[in-house]
């Protein structure tokens, strides 16, 4: 056989991966809970792709500033572009305004940021938790084209729909058919958050590894760490 | 007034790099700044990426399904929608803001994408206050509304999903505009749009009468979208009414379409 | 308006797929820093086509990169690598890029390149040793980021990968180079008897305090009469 015929004919019916695509999924989970002075927002760090775990510790939870932090899921290395994006701009920000960036104009840089990748998106879902201008605990969540909406409590990612009904009934009492209606703490949130990623683990393949939990208050962010089941 | 115009309005001269996002926001252009794909691929050039029919394993699912309404009447406009999203089977939302307010005499609606109405709506409000700081008087419905369609329309079969009604008041009294990203814009003293509103016609169109009092006309609004939300599973949460006058628009209310359904019942 | 969109325009399409390849590489940390394993062949593919070619290669003085997949795409890497080497190097401020920032250049590459739906057809593992620790992440086509105590690419994700995270996984202060070497010697083997584009051919590179250390290729005795010796 000649070298060219040897060369496409190996080529064309060797059966070779082809055609890119430029997305994947890899999985996690992401929640978080606005209180009268608080937010909680809490995600696990697991990293998937199908059946492989790559990582058992890639945090997909970020501070944005003194008062906001920003989890996203789905496709990891869009996310953290879009983190790097995003902390260029608010550096920016403080520069040319001479203060930090509310969550409020946040908001709307997140939803811009994803709109201007309208025609080829980051494949994100994100949340936005954190303290407003007037103190009070604020969740935005996006969809990945920028859609976004002020919300109470909400879970993003691949065990969303376990958590969400959970959420909406602990935290918004949906559905609930009693008036002992228990004001939200801190410590409950934390608490429902902890439920909500532990029982997620237990049904949801690509949830697990470890817990990691930012406080955002008046006085600052904390971050709090939990094993959760490696399986 | 000029020099400050002139900052905020945005120029076509400059290319959409760095040095002018730099440049103290002065010549701000959102449309600038869309970053494009240069390259063809089917997944990302078209719709398909963001369609939830494609059948693909990493398909992204945006925010689809709503009904959405609004008549006029001899008091001005009643705007009623629901405000579930749903993305593929999941509801994503059963809060979601249909009704975008873009200034205190304007309002949008929003059928499709989520993200492609918050945007361009926005994107609208911007360019009417720039129209009011020209002009040194407000935009008319129907100028507003042309604007929008003629913002979008360079982006036909690009994949922009949209289907809006933008009512306001303006010196020629109420108007309602039908814009959507097809390109069409019609005028007219009634409309439903997105996957409930055949149902919400169905109501609509037998209880209108353009006499109807205020009450009667909200009355009309809501059981219109609630009768939709019953049969249209892609359509739920609650009930949000705007009533629109003289003096700009006035929100009415918020009805959980799970208490209406009782109310309903015992008629 | 004076906008235009690419739909006015012929579309460019890029994007291959692998021709000459190379399996996977597998990563460790230990006590003493991290160590890298890759066998020395690139297929054509089912052809054994280059049974002498180095996929482990260091970047500076603490870096060492892996590749499996297309090998045309890991040399256009090293000469960039290379090139940002000197570049760093010219500038002659002291500052030496070290395995941290050779990871963050290479992910960033990797991301700008399937943003362009034009990848480099490759998984890389960055290893090195850098401000008195290991240090070990992983890059792929699709601009996907990971830092683990053990990475494993290709068939390693699921024959090797398994036996390093039970040596490795809260063990990583503690093992000693000789039970790294174990654990690497233990996975090729595996890699070697079921991985049919593999070679008993490998090269193994530790990173420590010490700098770079890429041993020369070797082999691995190997066992295939399971069956004769079990049954009888």
């Amino acid at each position: 056989m000649n070298p060219v015929d040897f060369y496409n004919e190996t080529l064309t019916s060797v059966p070779t991966e082809h055609g890119f695509y430029p997305y994947e999924s890899n999985g996690g989970t992401a929640l978080a809970i606005a209180g009268e002075d608080f937010c909680v927002v809490a995600s696990d760090t697991r990293q998937s792709n199908g059946y492989l775990i790559n990582a058992r510790y890639a945090p997909k939870a970020f501070k944005m500033s003194e008062k906001a932090v920003l989890a996203n899921s789905v496709f990891a290395a869009d996310g953290n572009a879009l983190v790097r994006r995003l902390t260029q701009r608010i550096q920016w920000y403080k520069h040319s305004h001479e203060k930090e960036i509310s969550i409020t104009a946040l908001a709307q840089l997140v939803s811009n940021t994803l709109y201007y990748k309208r025609f080829f998106p980051f494949y994100t879902q994100v949340l936005l938790g954190g303290i407003d201008e007037s103190g009070a605990g604020v969740v935005y969540s996006f969809d990945p084209v920028g859609s976004y909406g002020l919300e109470v409590c909400r879970a993003n990612g691949t065990a969303s729909a376990l958590i969400q009904p959970f959420l909406d009934n602990q935290v918004e009492f949906k559905n609930v058919q009693f008036d002992d209606k228990p004001r939200m703490t801190l410590d409950r949130a934390i608490c429902i958050a902890k439920d909500a990623f532990t029982s997620a683990t237990e049904r949801d393949i690509y949830t697990g590894d470890h817990l990691e939990i930012f406080i955002i208050k008046q006085d600052g962010i904390t971050i709090e760490s939990y094993p959760l089941k490696k399986d | 007034m000029d020099a400050f115009v002139n900052r905020f309005k945005g120029s076509s001269t400059f290319l959409a790099d760095e040095i002018s996002m730099l440049d103290g926001f002065g010549s701000y252009d959102a449309v600038k700044e869309f970053s494009q794909p240069v390259f063809e691929i089917p997944a990302v050039q078209n719709a398909n990426c963001t369609d939830e029919k494609s059948d693909s394993e990493c398909r992204i699912k945006i925010e689809h399904g709503t009904t959405t309404l609004a008549f006029k009447f001899q008091g001005g406009i009643i705007v009623a929608v629901d405000s579930r999203a749903s993305a593929g089977n999941y509801i994503a939302s059963q809060t979601v803001k249909k009704v975008i307010e873009i200034n205190p005499y304007l309002l949008g609606t929003m059928a499709g994408g989520a993200a492609d109405c918050q945007f361009w709506q926005r994107e609208l409000g911007r360019h009417c206050r720039l129209y009011e700081l020209r002009n040194k008087e407000r935009i008319s419905v129907a100028a507003a509304s042309k604007l929008l369609a003629n913002m979008v329309y360079p982006y036909k079969r690009m994949g922009i999903s949209m289907g809006t009604m933008v009512t306001g008041w303006d010196k020629t009294g109420p108007n309602l505009f039908y814009v959507d990203s097809d390109g069409s814009r019609y005028k007219n003293d009634v409309f439903s749009v997105g996957s409930g509103a055949t149902f919400a016609y169905g109501v609509l169109d037998s209880g209108l009468d353009y006499e109807l009092s205020t009450n009667d006309a909200i009355e009309l609004g809501r059981r219109s979208i609630y009768q939709a939300t019953y049969r249209d599973a892609a359509s739920g949460g609650s009930v949000r009414i705007y009533h629109v006058e003289k003096e700009g628009w006035k929100f009415i209310g918020l009805y959980d379409v799970g208490k209406l359904h009782w109310e309903y019942c015992g008629l | 308006m004076d906008h235009h969109f690419p739909l006015n325009e012929s579309p460019i399409t890029y994007t291959q797929n692998p021709v000459v390849t190379g399996t996977s590489v597998i990563a460790l940390k230990y006590r003493d820093g991290v160590m890298l394993a890759a066998d020395n062949l690139a297929s054509y593919g089912s052809l054994a086509r280059f049974k002498d070619v180095e996929r482990l290669y260091a970047v500076g003085d603490f870096t060492v990169i892996g590749a499996s997949g297309d090998i045309s795409d890991f040399q256009y890497t090293k000469h960039l690598l290379d090139a940002e080497m000197v570049k760093e190097y010219y500038i002659n401020d002291g500052h030496v890029l070290g395995a941290p920032h050779i990871y963050e250049y290479l992910s960033r590459v990797m991301y700008h390149r399937r943003s362009q739906i034009n990848p480099l057809w490759n998984s890389y593992v960055v290893g090195g040793y850098h401000n008195g620790e290991g240090f070990l992440g992983y890059v792929d086509l699709k601009g996907t980021t990971y830092k683990s105590s053990s990475i494993a690419t290709g068939f390693g994700a699921y024959f090797a990968q398994p036996i390093l995270r039970k040596i490795v996984e809260g063990h990583e202060n503690t093992l000693s180079e000789e039970e790294a070497i174990d654990a690497v010697d233990k996975c090729m083997r595996v890699l070697f008897y079921r991985d049919a584009r593999s070679l008993n051919k490998f090269q193994r590179a530790k990173i420590t305090a010490q700098g770079v250390e890429i041993t020369q290729p070797y082999s691995l005795d190997t066992e295939w009469s399971f069956g004769d010796s079990k049954i009888n």
